[in-house]
């Protein structure tokens, strides 16, 4: 399982296409966590992928117009580890944690 | 200059167009609007608009969109939406195309406040002609559209800097100089990035100071000069003998602005075995899709070409003479055209050498594409335009359209199939309209040629829903819509020269000021060669019928 981290501009459609490059690859996505960082907005994502798919994806993440900054790394967490990490800005976080079975919008 | 077609949450935008300056051009179908808007782009380097209203206005536009996203064109479509207190409630005529386009656009907005108009459109434009060029959608919902604001002029955009921009290291040049020192057996590919940099001067004095076996993709036709002795010409699927060898056997493979897309490459798996890979690309999304690269080079090539060519200048290279021998020599030259196609390639033979050295050959999808790429040698770096990545079909007509409106002096030949030109027929009335002088040809099979050629080579003839032996009369169609038409036989490309007779057909054809239509009837069997058959290697090419 690999985790990607994604720094981005929160305009209409970013988040989108960071999943799109995701979905049209058929990739299951057990995790996905959005929420505010610092100045920017951040993604964390739980892919199944082999190590060619994390260059191409990486890339083509970066190719996004409103996407800053892409980071890729082996997770030795489970997606219910990261649902339940500590956030800052946990109080507005959206996550979705497919792999726990439950789909949680915390407001 | 714009491109569209009306409709209910449009209007308004028509109603203010009237009289404001812009040229608008009606085509007949929205998706004849989106590709005319693709041909005006695709010669003329500048975003191609196009208008459409909401739901089916803006279904219709999808695939010119996607066309432009997979070939690099600047695209700027404008569509109308329901009113803003409709989105989301399945209104008459709604359809989220914001949504339906998100995966093949570079940028979009659904516009939320008339404030912002001005704005939206000048990132919109931004972003479509920045970089590696692609399509935007801005979709306005109608009540933005009736409303006021007080206009303060175009407004400008500054993009955000990222820092973590990836671009070439300086001393990229020493490593490629390195690379090139080591090899014995280098090429050079040059692809479409190389047009769209505009940086064409300096990619010939770089050419022409490597002096390697040089060859291009369909979109990098027109970029090297034809007559250089190193070019070998188109590669790929239907490329030729000496490109595909020498993209097969090099030991070091330069790619200038080129996706190394599954046509190219034929199975990846098997391509350029021994190949080191150097690959200048402005995208770093493109880089590594089919197989990693040893050295990227990220960046214009109007940056990255003349910084490397002034460190060539310097730099002691080996003598690649051996090896330019055998790859550009008489072995590998093309066979003469032969079997069923002979006829049909002197029809595009005797068409190409009579068209003046500026024209525009745009060519639609399926066996006259290929023959049509096989053929043209433009010198020009926008004198080849087709649907190469997308592969739409139906895009000749209304591409030629745009393209003869972007260049009212120049000659633009439109090379469709009989399978093609019915995708889009109704553009017919958008050229009468006009009076615009395209020429328009039809190589004519009565087959989805391509389609039908691959089930003869692999499917066992199994000729399966590709007959159209029952296709309308089409000198009789062009007629309808007042545009003179004419037939000419696979006879009468027999004789070689061809008879004084044909001779004058052929020029009086092209040489009308007005629009004209060309119907060539080909053998229903005739097919492309040379063929790197799917999941083959490049080497493994099919030179005729068994």
């Amino acid at each position: 399982m690999h985790t990607f981290h994604i720094r981005y501009r929160n305009t209409q459609g970013t988040l989108m296409r960071i999943l799109n490059a995701a979905s049209r690859r058929a990739l299951d996505m057990p995790l996905v966590q959005a929420e505010p960082s610092e100045s920017d907005h951040a993604v964390t994502l739980m892919l199944e992928v082999n190590a060619k798919q994390v260059g191409q994806l990486s890339r083509d993440w970066y190719a996004i117009v409103d996407v800053v900054h892409v980071q890729a790394g082996i997770s030795t967490q489970t997606p219910g580890d990261l649902t339940h990490k500590s956030s800052p800005y946990r109080a507005s976080a959206a996550v979705m944690a497919a792999g726990a079975g439950t789909q949680q919008a915390l407001a | 200059m714009v491109f569209g077609y009306p409709g209910g949450a449009i209007m308004p935008l028509y109603d203010a167009l009237d009289g404001s300056g812009v040229r608008h051009i009606l085509t007949r179908h929205e998706q004849g609007a989106v590709f005319a808007a693709e041909g005006y782009a695709r010669v003329t380097g500048k975003a191609g608009v196009a208008i459409a209203t909401s739901g089916p206005g803006a279904t219709n536009l999808v695939t010119g969109i996607a066309d432009a996203k997979m070939d690099s064109v600047p695209l700027v479509c404008i569509t109308g939406q329901v009113r803003s207190p409709l989105i989301g409630s399945d209104a008459f005529q709604e359809t989220d195309v914001f949504g339906m386009t998100l995966s093949m656009t570079k940028w979009s907005r659904l516009v939320k406040s008339i404030d912002e108009i001005p704005a939206v459109i000048a990132e919109g434009f931004y972003w479509a002609c920045s970089g590696r060029p692609g399509p935007v959608v801005i979709d306005i919902p109608t009540d933005m559209l009736k409303a006021s604001v007080e206009f303060s002029g175009p407004a400008k955009f500054t993009p955000h800097a990222r820092t973590a921009d990836a671009k070439a290291e300086p001393a990229f040049t020493d490593t490629v100089i390195a690379l090139l020192q080591q090899s014995k057996k280098p090429v050079v590919l040059v692809g479409a990035g190389a047009k769209l940099s505009g940086a064409i001067d300096e990619l010939r004095r770089l050419l022409d100071r490597l002096n390697i076996p040089t060859f291009a993709t369909v979109h990098g036709l027109g970029a090297v000069d034809p007559e250089a002795p190193y070019y070998l010409g188109m590669v790929g699927m239907h490329g030729t003998r000496a490109a595909n060898m020498a993209l097969h056997e090099n030991d070091l493979l330069l790619v200038l602005g080129a996706r190394l897309d599954d046509r190219v490459t034929g199975d990846p798996s098997r391509f350029a075995p021994d190949s080191k890979i150097v690959h200048f690309e402005i995208d770093p999304g493109q880089l590594d899709r089919v197989r990693a690269c040893e050295l990227p080079i990220i960046g214009d090539l109007a940056e990255t070409i003349p910084a490397f060519d002034a460190e060539l200048n310097h730099a002691h290279l080996p003598d690649w003479s051996q090896w330019r021998a055998i790859a550009c020599g008489p072995d590998r030259s093309e066979l003469d055209p032969r079997g069923l196609a002979q006829p049909t390639i002197r029809f595009l033979d005797e068409l190409f050498s009579r068209l003046p050295k500026d024209s525009v050959v745009v060519a639609d999808v399926g066996q006259h594409q290929m023959w049509a790429a096989q053929r043209y040698h433009s010198d020009c770096p926008r004198g080849f335009v087709t649907s190469g990545g997308l592969g739409a079909m139906g895009f000749a007509l209304p591409a030629a359209i745009g393209i003869q409106l972007a260049k009212p002096e120049t000659t633009v030949l439109c090379v469709s199939g009989d399978g093609g030109i019915q995708m889009n027929i109704q553009e017919l009335a958008t050229v009468r309209r006009l009076g615009l002088p395209v020429k328009m040809v039809i190589i004519d099979n009565k087959y989805l040629g391509m389609v039908r050629q691959w089930q003869q080579l692999f499917y066992q003839r199994n000729y399966a829903e590709t007959d159209l032996s029952d296709n309308p009369d089409f000198v009789e169609i062009a007629k309808a819509y007042r545009i003179h038409a004419q037939r000419l036989n696979e006879d009468q490309m027999r004789q070689y020269p061809v008879s004084q007779e044909t001779a004058d057909e052929i020029d009086r054809f092209l040489k009308s000021s007005e629009p004209e239509l060309l119907v060539f009837d080909c053998h229903p069997e005739a097919n492309v060669y040379p063929m790197v058959p799917a999941g083959a290697a490049l080497s493994e090419m099919l030179y005729e019928e068994e």
